[in-house]
């Protein structure tokens, strides 16, 4: 998986591209640490993964994902998808994760 | 026998130290040689007078040998690599040569190095001790590697009781023979992990005269971590009182037992459905399973909707039952996500609808009313292995059930 982060006004978007599977791991965890506040309290309000470029997710992809939602609602992020396609879109559906993650299709 | 043997420690000094071979034509010098070889580490010598001798005492094993080359003609070399542990010892022969062509001859009989004299002891100590020092580390990797032996055969022994203790949990043959008979119904299925233990768990049970259970169970991830995880479920499900009859109410009940008991970015999708054979119905619920394919008697095969959270990701999850016609004729096809997910030589995943076209192509014979008895998912997984290379990246489960035409 590569990605790439845009900050914008108060909304961080981080387009994800390729796999989100176990290898994906040490990337994704680098996106969700970027949830955490710093030390001087300040943070991001809100992060939309772009899911456009991704062709694949598996369950370990979705267990990152689970991991996301659970940063964010410590770190009280508003935390969104955009734009799953294909079989990242169905494992979605499937899992009901839009439920858990608001999800833009 | 006239050996002087020196020790410089404790008795067991072979397990501390190395054990010296001198083999000298006179023993004139030989305590002094002995007692400066044992400063070298070489804390047991044993010092031969002549050929036999040096013969007889290599029978202790020695880790060096260091003859004189007064003896060392091609039969006392030849003999000693012939006898038992010294083939690879360090044969180190020290004298006056005739020459390099007589040094090479030395050498090709099995000598593993040559000393010309005249020498000095500083010199001797450096030849000796490069020896000594691969003998040493010699010894210790053939006992790491010794070491790693025993431990790899205890830990594959340790993991085909935990494969046995595994196979255990699911249905018998003697439970699936009971419910084929009872419910009219052919139920084959498949269970393959990707290493020595999986995360997959499927089971079936009896409901009443009419109805029958089954599931099947993935849980994230593959081997050992994955695989406690089943027995998990395994235990809830077979101590807990459940709403076995209900697929719904079941998995919600699963969840918020496994919510509990799940490391955060651990969950199971799966598929629970009840068989009714007196409404010929289907009722099934998930969470975040494959979606199922159910083989209609006209041969025509539907596919499931599937929409529930994975077990163990929130505590509050709800789940749906989803109705379905299953008449006598028709058949539910459950399996893991590996039969889609896994990747052809080519790294291109089977997918869902490859899937779909493998079970038309299979369970062709059984809609066309020909062989109710046929073990369509034998077929089908032969022509799927037919193009997928074993081991597949993840566990594969699958369940066929058809219920056997009136």
């Amino acid at each position: 998986m590569d990605y790439t982060v845009r900050d914008g006004d108060g909304v961080r978007e981080v387009f994800l591209k390729g796999q989100l599977t176990f290898e994906a791991d040490d990337d994704f965890r680098k996106i969700i640490g970027g949830m955490e506040k710093d030390r001087s309290g300040a943070g991001v309000p809100e992060m939309v993964l772009d899911m456009s470029g991704l062709d694949f997710i598996d369950s370990a992809g979705l267990g990152l994902l689970v991991l996301a939602n659970n940063t964010a609602n410590r770190c009280q992020v508003r935390l969104k998808m955009r734009g799953p396609r294909g079989q990242v879109r169905e494992m979605i559906e499937i899992s009901e994760f839009h439920t858990l993650i608001p999800c833009d299709f | 026998m006239d050996s002087a043997a020196i020790d410089t420690c404790a008795p067991d000094a072979r397990s501390t130290g190395l054990r010296a071979l001198v083999g000298r034509p006179t023993r004139r010098g030989a305590a002094r040689l002995a007692r400066w070889l044992a400063t070298l580490g070489l804390r047991h010598v044993d010092v031969a007078v002549g050929g036999e001798e040096v013969q007889a005492l290599a029978g202790r094993r020695p880790d060096l040998v260091l003859l004189d080359s007064g003896l060392a003609d091609g039969r006392l070399i030849a003999r000693l690599r012939a006898q038992a542990g010294m083939a690879e010892v360090p044969v180190l022969v020290i004298g006056r040569f005739a020459g390099a062509r007589e040094r090479a001859r030395i050498l090709a009989l099995g000598a593993t190095d040559v000393i010309e004299r005249p020498t000095t002891l500083a010199e001797v100590a450096a030849r000796l001790r490069v020896h000594v020092e691969n003998r040493s580390l010699d010894r210790s990797l053939r006992e790491v590697i010794r070491s790693l032996q025993g431990f790899h055969t205890d830990t594959v022994e340790r993991m085909k009781v935990a494969r046995d203790m595994q196979l255990a949990l699911l249905p018998s043959e003697s439970l699936r023979g009971e419910l084929q008979r009872r419910y009219g119904v052919r139920l084959d299925h498949h269970f393959e992990s990707s290493s020595e233990l999986g995360g997959d768990l499927w089971g079936a049970r009896a409901l009443g005269p009419d109805r029958f259970a089954v599931f099947l169970c993935d849980f994230t991830g593959h081997g050992v971590a994955a695989a406690l995880n089943t027995f998990r479920l395994h235990a809830l499900m077979a101590r807990i009182e459940l709403p076995g009859d209900d697929p719904a109410a079941m998995l919600e009940a699963l969840n918020g037992l496994l919510a509990g008991l799940l490391p955060e970015t651990q969950f199971a999708t799966m598929l629970y459905a009840v068989v009714d054979t007196a409404a010929d119905r289907l009722t099934y619920a998930t969470a975040g399973a494959p979606r199922p394919l159910v083989g209609t008697p006209d041969g025509g095969t539907v596919v499931g909707e599937s929409v529930g959270r994975p077990l163990g990701v929130s505590p509050g999850a709800t789940y749906r039952n989803r109705e379905m016609a299953f008449p006598p004729g028709s058949f539910l096809f459950l399996f893991s996500d590996a039969l889609y997910e896994s990747r052809d030589w080519e790294g291109r995943p089977f997918g869902y609808e490859g899937v779909q076209e493998l079970l038309r192509w299979s369970s062709h014979d059984y809609a066309s009313h020909e062989d109710d008895a046929e073990n369509v998912l034998a077929v089908l997984l032969e022509r799927y292995f037919a193009v997928m290379p074993r081991p597949l990246a993840d566990d594969l489960t699958a369940i066929w059930i058809g219920r056997k035409r009136d």
